[in-house]
């Protein structure tokens, strides 16, 4: 998180840099601003922007603006500019990406495009910018491997995250949104793959060189959706920090009582943790290897002390989407204190309870202790059984041959051993 | 020694396909929760065999179920309404096992076809047969689909509740299977029980002596 921060505060002061140049121009683009003023940029976005990015949205706020290629081919020039305003870049601005543009030659009717795919691809050098450690993972993936091989359909940057509108989503969303048949291929050979797709981030089996995790992440079973981080007054990880009193990370009895915390309001909905698997390093999910490299191996996930399940965090929405992690033992996956805290996650085999475990050695240890005991029992009984009987009967021989009256050398009712 | 009609066909051919099923679910489901531990089988294989083979054994309970509700010998598993009786005939049944049977002595259950079970036999069969074997299978089930039965994985406070439960059960039947197979050796010879309930259905037992209501032979133990 620290390292993404660093790069965030990189990418403002050189946005601010940037930007104090082109805001400059755009007053001086005055003349070219009130042209569009027309078509202003949606009020309820308005207010997030900068001056300068409402100067640029004044003209490209409008659906219609296209760019002609030649040969009947356009590129829309069109900004969605409430979805800008609700972006992730909105701190950067239009000119932290289009640095390019002058607004003294602005439009520039002599530059080149010669499609909308070549711009996306020239665009990838912007994004590495700032995004360098996830272009070189880029660069290593089935994607870009396809991409050098001159497939059309290779993802490239804004492909997958999108060019205005880019907001945090889940990696399912993103990835089904080309491969629109994982799903029905999963259910070919995967079971519960409907779950699976849920619960393991495609980067999880797709990615198959990174390290996984898994995060515990609260959710709203009532809303059926994840909770989500009070804006402006963020609370989750201050709650967590208070309750990991050793500062270590939670175990199982600091998540319980995190848990309790969470859920202290009884009138409320509980919620819940439900885990994910999904990589360690976000951007590692870049890695994209060829299908046919990509973990299929159950017990990868189901089995103790599988790797996904040596790193875990807890976790809860941020108002931008991006998850707030806590660290957490991995030992919680596996106590007895967790059957509630963590009820709504389970791997089979991977996060068994260790007291079933031993539970499971008692009940084999006196399955066998039923018949071996119980046929001790019986020769002790019977060897004792046996003796009395010989005591009986050597006590009868005595008195029959002592001539005392009443022996009859019968042993009556002595037991029988069997 | 009499021979008195005791297991019916229906019931033998339940008893002996839960039998096999219940050991193919034991083992498997150690292969399954152990993978690393054992690696019999891969996890796969042993998934899928554990999920027909629950299929087989959920289909065969209504061959018991239905048998039983259609027929007058559901008798057997009705429970005995005084606990004072109950609980002295289970003591005396207690003290049989434990000591009277290495002796000798006479079961003090009587076997007949509508009195199967010893006062012991008939409240754990009951506990069995109309409360673990359906939870075990309702979240086996559960397990199986989860994204299938939202409603009833919530119902049972959710996934990890669901498997809890389901090894809960797993852990006792493991037991029971020791336990069973040992107690069906105590008849009156080690394989009796086994032949009446695998083969003939006719359990032998001893013609009740004059004057004695209760000088039943060793024939009329009962696996447990």
């Amino acid at each position: 998180m620290a390292s993404s921060i660093t790069r965030w505060s990189l990418a403002g002061r050189l946005f601010e840099r940037r930007c104090a140049g082109v805001v400059a121009q755009a007053a001086l683009a005055a003349v070219l601003a009130l042209v569009c003023a027309t078509h202003a940029v949606p009020a309820a976005a308005a207010g997030d922007l900068s001056d300068g990015d409402k100067t640029c949205l004044g003209c490209h706020g409008q659906e219609r603006l296209t760019k002609d290629l030649g040969a009947g081919a356009t590129l829309s020039l069109h900004v969605p500019g409430d979805a800008f305003a609700k972006s992730v870049h909105l701190p950067l601005g239009c000119a932290a990406c289009h640095a390019d543009t002058k607004l003294d030659n602005h439009p520039q009717t002599t530059k080149t495009i010669r499609s909308a795919r070549d711009y996306s691809i020239a665009m990838v050098e912007v994004c590495r910018g700032c995004h360098d450690d996830a272009s070189r993972q880029y660069e290593g993936s089935i994607h870009a491997a396809r991409l050098k091989a001159g497939n059309e359909r290779a993802p490239v940057c804004t492909d997958c995250h999108g060019s205005h509108a880019i907001l945090p989503k889940t990696a399912y969303d993103t990835c089904v949104a080309c491969h629109a048949t994982a799903m029905s291929g999963h259910q070919k050979w995967l079971p519960n793959a409907g779950l699976h797709l849920e619960v393991v981030s495609c980067a999880a089996c797709h990615a198959p060189a990174p390290k996984r995790m898994v995060d515990l992440r609260l959710y709203d079973g009532a809303a059926r959706k994840w909770v989500e981080e009070k804006d402006g007054a963020p609370e989750f990880e201050k709650l967590a920090r208070a309750t990991d009193t050793d500062g270590n990370g939670l175990d199982a009895t600091e998540l319980r009582n995190l848990m309790a915390q969470i859920n202290g309001d009884a009138t409320l909905p509980p919620k819940t943790l439900r885990g994910r698997i999904e990589l360690r390093v976000g951007t590692e999910a870049h890695q994209l290897s060829e299908k046919t490299r990509a973990i299929k191996e159950c017990a990868s996930c189901h089995q103790h002390g599988a790797e996904p399940f040596q790193t875990v965090t807890v976790s809860i929405t941020s108002p931008a989407g991006k998850p707030v992690r806590y660290n957490a033992h991995k030992d919680v996956l596996n106590s007895v204190l967790s059957v509630e805290s963590l009820r709504e996650f389970y791997a089979v085999g991977g996060t068994r309870n260790s007291v079933l475990d031993l539970l499971f050695i008692l009940a084999v240890l006196g399955g066998l202790a039923v018949p071996i005991g119980h046929q001790i029992m019986k020769r002790f009984v019977q060897r004792q059984l046996a003796l009395e009987a010989a005591n009986q009967a050597a006590a009868a021989s005595r008195h029959a041959a002592s001539g005392a009256p009443g022996a009859s050398g019968d042993d009556g009712d002595a037991p029988k051993p069997k | 020694m009499q021979r008195i009609y005791i297991h019916p066909l229906p019931v033998r051919i339940w008893h002996w396909i839960n039998a096999i099923g219940f050991v193919v679910m034991i083992l498997t489901g150690i292969q399954i929760r152990y993978l690393g531990l054992i690696d019999v089988l891969s996890f796969r294989t042993a998934v899928t065999v554990h999920n027909w083979t629950g299929a087989v054994l959920i289909c065969n309970y209504f061959i018991w179920l239905l048998f039983y509700l259609f027929s007058d010998k559901i008798r057997v598993y009705h429970p005995e309404l005084s606990p004072t009786k109950h609980f002295r005939d289970s003591f005396r049944q207690l003290q049989y096992y434990g000591y009277g049977i290495f002796k000798g002595s006479p079961n003090p259950h009587q076997v007949s076809a509508y009195d199967k079970f010893n006062p012991m036999q008939s409240m754990m069969y009951q506990v069995v047969m109309f409360l673990l074997v359906p939870v075990v299978f309702v979240t086996g089930i559960l397990l199986w689909d989860v994204q299938g039965f939202p409603g009833a994985v919530e119902f049972f406070g959710g996934v990890r509740i669901v498997a809890t439960v389901h090894v809960l059960i797993f852990i006792f039947f493991t037991f029971f299977i020791f336990f069973h197979v040992y107690m069906g050796s105590l008849g009156h010879t080690p394989t009796a029980h086994y032949k009446a309930m695998f083969v003939t259905g006719y359990e032998e037992v001893e013609e009740p002596a004059q004057g004695s209501a209760r000088s039943t032979a060793d024939a009329s133990q009962r696996p447990l």
